[in-house]
């Protein structure tokens, strides 16, 4: 194994080479210098963000041809059949060098969607969409949360209701990631009232083209839009396009849930880069002349201590997958941790630079930390909450009693 | 040496074993209030049987040549217990600055002893204040005109001290903060314990009234191996803390599954269900970080200096959390002198304030990343 995943090591550094510079080294950081962006989401105008989305599928395509799309996939749909280990050895190597942002395939589709059909759909949808989602000529969004369901996720009313080979789907879906730009989604839906709600749930693959299918950007405090509502009209989907049986979703939406915790945890590159890191947060403060303030020295070092210790954590999350040990749901600690990392620095930066983050001087590095601030209160929502995340680790790792259901709640629901 | 996944597991509960069986809570509370406070027929048995002592001593000195891994195993399990044992001061802070002196002649006099579990040892640097930064005491050494050294001054919070065989005393010459070997008998040399707010970790104040001593490494080179030596313990020290952490969740979590209240387990109400989980993500990071620093350090790698420190400062956090949370899970029961809460609590306090505590922590770190 040793040898075989440093061939594979040296084989993607060939790849990258001959395809994209390095990064820049992040230990020759220059306060001043290169991009000062903190953005976690686009606040792109339309424009520019459908250009962002072409150079994110042009770069999926190119590591596709050349065996890094979808390195643990079967080969029967493209895949390389390779072990989770390569795949991290693969993100490492690719770490040091300067890729286009692919977030927008690979957080939903490749990261949650993409293992969800792979578990749960029939064959034929698989050929159709596995390859074209891993070369990135298809985009893949998560329709399950409603207004009325997001923790609560098994309390879904849209409907499905079934028309021979056809099944008929209504209502509403809402904050669905990237919808803008999917080509297909997978949706959650009622189709049994009489059973308990975990029990009455369909999962479908929608194509996004789908007559009845409407998507309306949702503006985020961000400012820009990158979630959407989900409006399904009508929209008839061949039974062959369901997922898992028939009121068995709740299974699929499981696969879907778990991948999603792994994905947002796990992910390093982005904003936490320069929010985490020392050298940029040592800069700033020498730039503020707040470089010898002692609570704030302090609070500093408690924030690289977190983000330090959570690295740790995850790195020997990579090392127990070496060692052919599934990660469990003590991996919710990376999610909660990853949120709260970021929102602590997005504070701890706002504490040094006072003012300077109210309005723009235009000088580099400082108001251009209102992205980041702006964005972790999502951080701390998106796939699951703070609360939910504990829950899941009191319930499932501590063995914690569930929360009783109340009978007045029950009674209550329509 | 390094041990695979399958030997630590198998050291680990061998260790566990031990300690269940030599030092649960009644022999615990027995000892800390005891003279010495730690049983020696346990500790020659933790020798011969464990070779605890011996792990991680290079075998050219007598020992089994582990390192920081191996030990971090031991110590998760020994901090877990609370046992009261000459570890820490022996192994962790005494051996590893004789290893760090780099005086082989040192080093074969006094580890086989120690390897062997014949000899305890104790390092002694802090002084008044507490502080462990070698360039802040003030005991002085002169040279005795024969070739040794004689120590005047005063140390406190010597782990062990009363006790240790061998003491290994930083104290001033000319050329600046040294490190010596003291005998025990020594004529000058008084040591009196210290109350603690840890009794399971016994201290003692050190009066040195012209005691003669041996010159360990270099005249002037303690600065340099007090830095070693503190990376090391203090991830010693982080493997301890994050067992005992580790306890108190599991004591939490066991203890908010059965007891009942208001028709229900706590653990089924959020507030306490939380509290647990926060807890956990503590532990989770504790561990991580302890075992991270010690698996770098094994690999001697360059960025173990700055593990180091952020495990001594994770682990700090995580512990006195989860020793304070520990005691609110369990209400009034875990405010009585009965239930083991609070032991584990002033251990847990101590411990993130032994080597001077989060203000000289947090510096240290950003000190290691150039900041
Ligand atoms: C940026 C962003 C992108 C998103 N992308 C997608 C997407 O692509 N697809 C998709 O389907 N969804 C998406 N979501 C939705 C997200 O999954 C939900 O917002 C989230 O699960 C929380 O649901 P909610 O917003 O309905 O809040 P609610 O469930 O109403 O929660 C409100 C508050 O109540 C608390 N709460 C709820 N239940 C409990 C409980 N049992 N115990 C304790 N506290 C509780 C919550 O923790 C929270 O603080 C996205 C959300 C955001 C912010």
């Amino acid at each position: 194994m040793a040898d075989n995943t440093q061939d594979f090591a040296a084989e993607a550094r060939r790849f990258l080479d001959a395809h994209v510079a390095k990064a820049p080294d992040p230990a020759a950081f220059t306060w001043g210098e290169g991009d000062d962006s903190t953005a976690y989401f686009s606040s792109l105008p339309p424009e520019e963000d459908r250009e962002h989305v072409q150079r994110a599928r042009e770069w999926q395509r190119i590591r596709h041809e050349n065996g890094f799309g979808w390195i643990t996939g079967p080969p029967e749909y493209g895949g390389r059949g390779l072990t989770p280990v390569h795949d991290l050895v693969y993100d490492a190597v690719e770490a040091e060098y300067d890729v286009p942002d692919t977030g927008v395939l690979s957080v939903v589709g490749l990261g949650m969607i993409g293992p969800t059909i792979l578990a749960h759909a029939q064959p034929h949808l698989k050929d159709r969409w596995l390859p074209a989602m891993y070369r990135g000529d298809a985009i893949a969004c998560q329709l399950f949360s409603e207004p009325g369901a997001g923790s609560d996720l098994a309390s879904v009313a849209t409907r499905a209701v079934r028309e021979g080979d056809e099944w008929v789907l209504d209502g509403q879906k809402v904050w669905t990631s990237v919808a803008q730009h999917s080509q297909i989604g997978i949706a959650l839906t009622r189709t049994n009232t009489d059973a308990p709600k975990h029990r009455g749930i369909t999962a479908f693959l929608v194509p996004m083209d789908a007559p009845g299918v409407e998507v309306r950007p949702l503006r985020q405090m961000t400012g820009g839009a990158d979630f959407n509502e989900v409006f399904l009209t009508g929209v008839r989907i061949p039974d062959d396009h369901r997922l898992g049986e028939v009121d068995g979703g709740w299974t699929v939406a499981l696969t879907t849930l778990m991948n999603e915790r792994a994905t947002v945890g796990s992910e390093g590159a982005g904003p936490v880069g320069a929010a985490l890191s020392p050298d940029r947060l040592s800069a700033l403060m020498r730039a503020t002349w707040t470089w010898d303030d002692r609570a704030l020295r302090a609070r500093l070092a408690e924030l690289l201590v977190d983000a330090m210790a959570t690295g740790h954590l995850n790195a020997r999350a990579g090392r127990t997958l070496r060692a052919g040990v599934a990660p469990g749901p003590e991996r919710s600690v990376s999610k909660l941790m990853y949120a709260q990392n970021l929102t602590r620095a997005a504070h701890f930066v706002s504490d040094v630079l006072g003012p300077r983050l109210i309005a723009d001087t235009g000088r580099w590095g400082t108001y251009a930390w209102t992205e980041l601030l702006l964005a972790t209160p999502a951080l701390r929502i998106l796939g699951g909450t703070e609360e939910i995340m504990k829950n899941i680790l009191a319930e499932r790792v501590l063995g914690l009693p569930k929360e009783p259901v109340s009978t007045a709640a029950k009674e209550v629901r329509p | 040496m390094t041990a695979d996944e399958r030997e630590l597991r198998e050291l680990r509960s061998a260790v566990r074993e031990f300690l269940e069986a030599k030092s649960p809570e009644e022999a615990v509370r027995k000892l800390m209030e005891s003279e010495p406070r730690f049983d020696t027929a346990v500790w020659a048995q933790a020798a011969d049987q464990l070779r605890l002592p011996g792990l991680a001593i290079p075998e050219e000195y007598g020992g089994d040549g582990f390192g920081l891994v191996e030990l971090g195993v031991v110590l998760e399990e020994t901090g877990r217990a609370l046992l009261c044992a000459p570890l820490f001061s022996t192994v962790v802070l005494a051996a590893q600055a004789l290893l760090a002196s780099g005086d082989r002649e040192a080093c074969a006099r006094h580890l086989p002893g120690i390897a062997a579990g014949r000899t305890t040892a104790a390092l002694a640097v802090a002084e008044d204040s507490g502080s462990w930064d070698p360039a802040l005491i003030s005991a002085r050494a002169q040279p005795d005109g024969d070739g040794g050294w004689r120590i005047g001054g005063g140390k406190c919070f010597v782990i062990d001290g009363t006790t240790a065989d061998l003491l290994l005393v930083v104290a001033r010459t000319v050329a600046g903060p040294s490190l010596f070997a003291v005998d025990r008998q020594a004529p000058g040399l008084a040591a009196e314990p210290m109350e603690t707010l840890d009794a399971t970790r016994a201290m003692a104040r050190l009066t040195l009234d012209g005691v003669p001593a041996v010159l360990v490494g270099t005249e002037g080179a303690a600065g340099r191996v007090m830095a070693r030596v503190l990376d090391i313990a203090s991830v010693g020290l982080a493997a301890e803390q994050a067992g005992g952490a580790r306890r108190c969740l599991e004591a939490s979590a066991e203890y908010a599954r059965t007891r009942y209240q208001f028709g229900r387990p706590i653990g089924s109400f959020q507030a306490v269900k939380h509290k647990c989980a926060d807890m956990l993500v503590q532990v989770e990071l504790a561990e991580a970080s302890a075992r991270e620093a010690a698996r770098l350090a094994a690999e001697d790698s360059p960025e173990f200096p700055v593990a180091a420190a952020v495990a001594h400062a994770c682990c700090s956090r995580a512990y006195v959390f989860a020793a304070a949370e520990n005691i609110q899970v369990h209400g009034g029961i875990g405010f009585t002198w009965e239930h083991p809460a609070h032991l584990y609590f002033r251990r847990a306090k101590s411990s993130q304030l032994l080597f001077g505590g989060p203000a000289v922590y947090h510096e240290r770190l950003l000190d290691r990343l150039g900041i």
